[in-house]
């Protein structure tokens, strides 16, 4: 019997500890850099100008500006070439490569610019085999107006409803800029009929040789850079094409490079002497127009010839100069992956979803290579560092998991929860520790043992009182009836602690025959009427004091209203909310109070006896004992129990999910929410896909959150050891 | 009392009448007084709010003028209200429950107590509880029924309605039979035909024949059922509105009539009753918003037991291993703070771990080689209450294991080792006598876990709990135990009904009814443990020398 004892005590003990192991594994994945290895080898076409792929990455194709697109299956190696439809015979002279929808447009020597689209459909055979169909199709062409001579650059951009090009004409210092807009013209029937809209000519407003051209791929924006390194940024839309910003990125060195990110608010530059610079779309100032802004600065590239080629399904992109490439992630600015290929690659493409990277050279030999990469956004700069969103004006700490669309940023800083928590913890104490503590003292030094009998388990049961009871009335009876009443619970804070003090003031000073009359150790009996008024005179002092300080001034009818909920916002710049910490901290010292109480209690009960029956003998009165030997020696027994009251504060979940309102903000506002990260993940994991990176990071909150309660209690628990030990000696 | 040490009776009885520091003592009490009137406080709060709930008020016809047109309001007064409005003048505002959401729309109205022209209570007012749109507040007009219509001043009302509640509450019982359960068991079989016909063991053209005869089976129950429903299609209840517009309530779907504003105390309290019971015992009804919770205290129970059944056995063998088998170093030293610390992790952290282990990896195993056929729809490998009850079981772990350590180390050494010196072996001396003295201690620790277990809601969310399970974890149909269910839970049931519920003010007499249920048990369960902890200890004191 005593073997399976043991067995099973161990057993029990390691599984205990094996769930730290487990939802650790959990975690770790988030740590890892990609994995990238090479998974074949292929001849391509000599030059290989555009390099697309499909979404599997399984049939890239090569096309070198000639009249044919040439496709390769990559498990069979057979090749299958496609004519370019609508050429006539002509020369193209410029193409480009948008890999969301692959297209590719071109430019032809008669100043004519089009495109047309690759697309491939997978179908399944009988046997659970598939083949990949490639198909090219034609989309219309349309004849530039202004400008003489071939187009020498041209891109296209497509949000589908609003399209634009940007062609140039011509080269060096006589080259001109165009840009046109299309639109689909939407017939009763069948697709629409894509016509031109308008065509401008920026040449004017460039102010110096235009080098490179892109349309963002949302068909609003057009980018030209400058001979002279700046770079112009002109907007399309319904009410046509205008310039916004000319831009420097790198002080007069010209870009090399420039591309549109996934989702097409973020453009990478890389320049002549490889630095590599992330601009993106803000509003710098309150209601200030979008301009771009410098917000990423990526580890500098080598000379030479650049690599690029974003992701089309979050904000990674591949990069690099010579044979050196690196996989980024543009919102943690990290190097997800650096190596060096066997080829000199003059281009690369990664596919739809990510899985797989082509890098081809110049002489025709291609390389294929699988990424595995499933959590590019994570990394400690995204969960703990500032980080500069797309869209934002400044590196924040921000949480928002989920957004609604696809080209979605997430982001995962964990410091706006952990502040929350920190938070939600620090009002929850602020209240809680006086209470329990003075309850403590009082408890262990004055009150009969008989009655304490009775109030002890009464704190027990209160601390075994169900949260979700606790979070419920705070959320739906507490709030609404303090959200009126901010300027009573202040008040009461401040004339019931006063009240006691007086009480007693006044009690001292009563003769001795009347004071006899009543046990010491019934004060806290005898102090229930007086609080009670205390409690009285300050609720209804509220309405008053607020009518005396708090009153909003309307800026539209100029009324004065003595109104808490709107003087504060008003004068503090931040905002009043009914879920503010006010009412979570009081509702959380009724699950934090029993906790530091009990504790507290236990550690002042055990001074030996033999120490304060000292103090007495030495003429010390009973606050004196108290103040003098009680509380010092018990002071690590009460430290402890702090320790394990913060850990149950910081970990509580619902009321925090039920009080809070559970906005993730970084404010220290005593009336507003906080979004912790127990809410956090109760109300977030359900829904989070499994093994994802939202996944994993709602794991890392609970990491975060062990670790900060385990730390704590730990702490406590050593310190009551010690403090056992010490009084074992006495 | 006994005479115990000096201290335990008057603490520093001798140190005298001193005036210094005497105003730090008296914050001192009244930070108790503050602690305890918080508890108590709650208490009552919550036995108030909760008794309120099931207590019938009456019903206040009002006649009350808005915008110049008079209008007339019956309902219950459910809430009073102050509200400065923009001109910073008060107004005094009363929330009132008119019932009737099929005509109104909203259940709920504020008024202006200042509109308020006359407000009376008439006894022809009658409340009547119905199986949809909420209950209905109306003055009883007549009874439509096969034969004939009766009118509320005829002395044959009262007894068609009685008969005509009878009726509908067996027909309804009926139905249910024919629906959940007969119909139900059709489909199951019919899916577990598919399925054997995938994996080859039934060939198609049995399978065919089968099939059909299932069908002939369905439609025959259907017709059944269409039977029922025209019978009691033909009997129906009249009411008009405060405002006059009739209200119909179909035979079936009545469910009780309570006369407010006639019943006298007695009958008030005997609707009371009548009320508590319902809500115990019935499903709930209309996005949980009406009815009973029954299934939530059935889950909680359930889910609570098997929790129980995992962490006492694992609880005490660890507890009996760290005292009594282990050797007494830094190894078991570090192992006790560890569990001590485990008792303070966050709860939600046990529940991710439990998604994570429970569900994610040992439930998509369990799918993969016993329940292969019906993937890709998980069986075991989604939350359920099986592994709610596991997780919650490591929750409650060092709750049982301090506990449980705790009275062995205060079974005295003597009769350990006279247990030995008779010879017994080392099992023997723990299972014959030291255990069963410390059998009350370990009692009061597996009540103490089930008290925080049944109270525990955060790690539920994300293993098992939903806010309606379509059935039971334990029903009628084999294999009568089905452990991988979703269940409904007391805690989660106040959660989702206070914050996520589409009308949460017709949920609040249920949210604090369920609130005032949940605190009835856990409360009773620490008191239980507390009870005999204090047995306990009169125990050892006067076994212990």
């Amino acid at each position: 019997m005593g073997w399976l004892i043991r067995s099973g005590g161990v057993a029990v003990i390691l599984s205990v500890f094996g769930i730290f192991y487990f939802v650790g594994k959990e975690v770790l994945p988030l740590f890892r850099s990609a994995d990238v290895a090479p998974v074949g080898k292929f001849d391509a076409l000599a030059v290989p100008a555009v390099l697309g792929v499909d979404e599997w990455g399984e049939m890239p194709f090569f096309y070198d500006g000639g009249d044919k697109v040439v496709f390769l299956s990559v498990a069979d190696a057979a090749r299958r070439e496609i004519e370019v439809p609508g050429l006539a015979g002509l020369k193209i002279t410029a193409h480009a490569f948008d890999p969301v929808h692959l297209r590719v447009s071109l430019g032809l020597e008669d100043g004519r610019v089009g495109s047309f689209l690759v697309g491939y459909e997978r179908k399944f055979s009988g046997d659970g085999k598939s083949i990949i169909e490639p198909a090219v199709t034609a989309e219309p062409w349309f004849s530039l107006k202004h400008g003489e001579g071939a187009v020498t650059a041209v891109s296209y951009g497509d949000s589908g409803a609003g399209r634009v090009i940007a062609a140039r004409r011509g080269e060096g210092a006589v080259a001109t800029v165009s840009v046109l807009r299309l639109g689909m013209k939407r017939g009763l029937v069948g697709k629409g009929k894509l016509s031109l809209l308008e065509e401008v000519e920026v040449t004017k407003e460039l102010g110096a040789e235009p080098l490179l051209l892109r349309a963002s791929q949302n068909g609003a924006m057009v980018l030209v850079a400058l001979a002279d390194g700046g770079v112009a940024y002109f907007l399309a839309d319904s009410q046509g094409v205008s310039k916004r910003q000319t831009f420097r990125p790198f002080d007069g060195v010209s870009p090399r490079q420039m591309d549109f990110l996934f989702g097409g608010v973020a453009v990478v530059l890389t320049a002549m002497d490889g630095r590599q610079e992330q601009w993106s779309l803000f509003r710098a100032g309150r209601d200030g127009e979008r301009m771009f802004g410098e917000s990423k600065v990526f580890p500098q590239l080598g000379e030479g010839r650049v690599i690029f080629a974003a992701s089309q399904r979050n904000r990674t992109f591949l990069t690099g100069s010579g044979r050196d490439l690196s996989i980024r992630h543009s919102t943690s600015g990290a190097v997800r992956w650096e190596g060096a290929l066997d080829i000199d690659p003059v281009t690369a493409v990664l596919d739809a979803k990510g899985g797989h990277f082509i890098a081809a050279a110049a002489d025709g030999t291609a390389r294929r290579y699988s990424i595995h990469d499933p959590h590019p956004e994570a990394g400690w700069r995204a969960f703990f560092g500032k980080v500069w969103y797309e869209g934002g004006s400044e590196p924040v700490y921000q949480w928002q998991s989920t957004g609604g669309s696809d080209d979605f940023e997430p982001k995962l800083s964990l410091i706006p929860l952990i502040f929350g928590s920190l938070k939600g913890t620090a009002c929850a104490l602020i209240f809680s520790i006086p209470v329990a503590l003075l309850a403590a003292v009082f408890s262990a030094a004055f009150l009969p043992l008989e009655i304490k009998r009775v109030v002890k388990p009464v704190m027990e049961i209160m601390s075994s009182l169900p949260s979700v009871v606790l979070g419920f009335l705070a959320g739906l009876w507490l709030a609404p009836l303090l959200e009126t009443r901010v300027p009573s619970v202040m008040m009461m804070t401040l004339v019931v602690p006063l009240a006691a003090l007086a009480t007693g003031y006044v009690w001292c000073r009563l003769p001795n025959s009347f004071r006899n009359r009543f046990a010491q150790g019934s004060e806290w009996i005898i102090v229930i009427p007086f609080l009670a008024l205390a409690g009285w005179i300050g609720w209804s002092l509220g309405p008053v004091i607020e009518s005396l300080l708090f009153v909003h001034k309307d800026a539209a009818t100029g009324n004065e209203i003595a109104d808490f909920r709107l003087w504060w916002p008003q004068a503090a710049g931040i905002s009043f909310e009914q879920r503010n910490s006010l009412v979570l901290g009081f509702m959380m010292g009724f699950a934090v109070i029993p906790v530091i109480f009990t504790i507290a209690e236990d550690a002042l009960s055990n001074v030996p006896e033999s120490l304060t029956a000292a103090a007495a003998a030495l003429g010390a009165n009973r606050w004196q004992v108290v103040r003098t030997v009680l509380l010092p020696v018990a002071s690590s027994g009460i430290f402890s129990a702090l320790m394990i009251g913060f850990g149950r504060a910081v970990g509580e979940t619902m009321i925090m999910v039920m009080a809070t309102g559970n906005t993730p903000i970084t404010e220290w506002n005593l009336f507003n929410g906080m979004r912790t990260l127990s809410a956090n993940i109760a109300v977030e994991l359900p829904e989070a896909p499994v093994g994802s990176t939202h996944y994993r990071t709602l794991f890392l909150g609970a990491v975060v959150l062990f670790a900060m309660t385990f730390f704590m209690n730990t702490a406590a628990e050593l310190l009551r050891q010690r403090l056992r030990d010490r009084n074992k000696l006495v | 009392m006994n005479a115990g040490p000096t201290r335990e009776t008057t603490p520093f009885a001798t140190t005298g009448r001193s005036r210094r520091g005497e105003p730090c003592i008296w914050l001192t009490a009244a930070g108790l007084t503050l602690g305890v009137a918080m508890a108590l406080g709650l208490f009552l709060l919550i036995l108030i709010k909760g008794g309120a709930s099931f207590w019938p008020g009456r019903i206040d016809l009002m006649e009350v003028s808005i915008d110049g047109k008079t209008e007339l309001i019956a309902g219950y007064v459910t809430q009073e209200s102050e509200r400065r409005d923009g001109k910073g003048i008060l107004h005094e505002e009363i929330q009132i429950f008119r019932g009737n959401k099929d005509i109104n729309g909203e259940a709920f109205k504020y008024i202006d107590r200042a509109h308020i022209l006359k407000s009376t209570r008439p006894d022809s007012l009658l409340l009547v509880e119905r199986i949809e749109f909420g209950p209905a507040i109306v003055h009883g007009v007549a009874l439509e029924n096969s034969q004939g219509r009766i009118e509320v001043s005829s002395p044959e009302f009262k007894p068609a309605l009685k008969t005509m509640l009878k009726q509908g509450a067996v027909a309804r019982d009926r139905l249910l039979g024919i629906e959940r359960k007969r119909i139900g068991a059709i489909s199951r079989e019919l899916e577990a035909l598919s399925r054997a016909e995938k994996s080859g063991s039934v060939d198609t053209r049995t399978a065919a024949s089968r099939r059909e005869m299932l069908q002939k089976k369905f439609e025959r129950l259907q017709a059944q059922a269409a039977e029922i429903r025209a019978e009691i299609a033909k009997s129906s209840f009249l009411g008009r509105a405060a405002d006059g517009r009739e209200v119909t309530v179909a035979g079936a779907a009545l469910l009780g009539v309570f006369e407010s504003n006639r019943a006298g105390f007695a009958g008030r309290i005997g609707e009371m009753t009548h009320r508590i019971w319902k809500f115990l015992k019935d499903d709930p009804r209309e996005a949980n918003t009406e009815g009973g919770v029954f299934p939530a205290i059935f889950g909680t129970v359930i889910m609570t037991l098997v929790m129980s059944l995992f962490v006492t056995p694992f609880g005490v063998i660890t507890a009996i291993y760290l005292r009594e088998y282990a050797r007494q170093g830094w190894f078991v030293r570090i192992v006790r703070v560890c569990v001590n610390n485990l008792a303070g992790v966050p709860s939600i952290v046990f529940g991710v771990f439990g998604l994570a282990f429970f569900v994610y990896f040992v439930g998509a195993k369990i799918d993969q080689t016993l329940f292969s056929d019906k993937l890709p729809t998980p069986t075991y490998g989604t939350p359920g209450i099986f592994w709610a009850s596991l997780t919650l079981a490591l929750l409650t772990l060092p709750v049982v294991i301090v506990a449980t350590e705790e009275a062995l180390s205060a079974v005295p050494r003597g009769v350990r080792e006279a247990a030995l010196a008779c010879g017994a072996s080392k099992w023997q001396a723990i299972q014959r006598v030291v255990l069963p003295a410390s059998l009350p201690g370990i009692l009061t620790g597996v009540i103490l876990a089930m008290a925080r277990g049944a109270g525990e809601v955060a790690p539920l969310m994300l293993v098992g709990v939903v806010k309606l399970a379509p059935s039971l974890p334990i029903d009628d149909i084999a294999p009568f135990i089905h452990p991988e269910r979703k269940f409904m839970h007391l805690g989660f049931h106040i959660y989702d009904l206070g914050f996520q519920s589409p009308d949460a003010e017709a949920a609040k007499p249920i949210v604090y009814a369920t609130a005032l249920l949940l605190i009835v048990l856990v409360v009773t369960l620490n008191l239980t443990a507390i009870l005999i902890r204090n047995r306990l200890k009169k125990r050892f004191a006067v076994s212990s020398f």
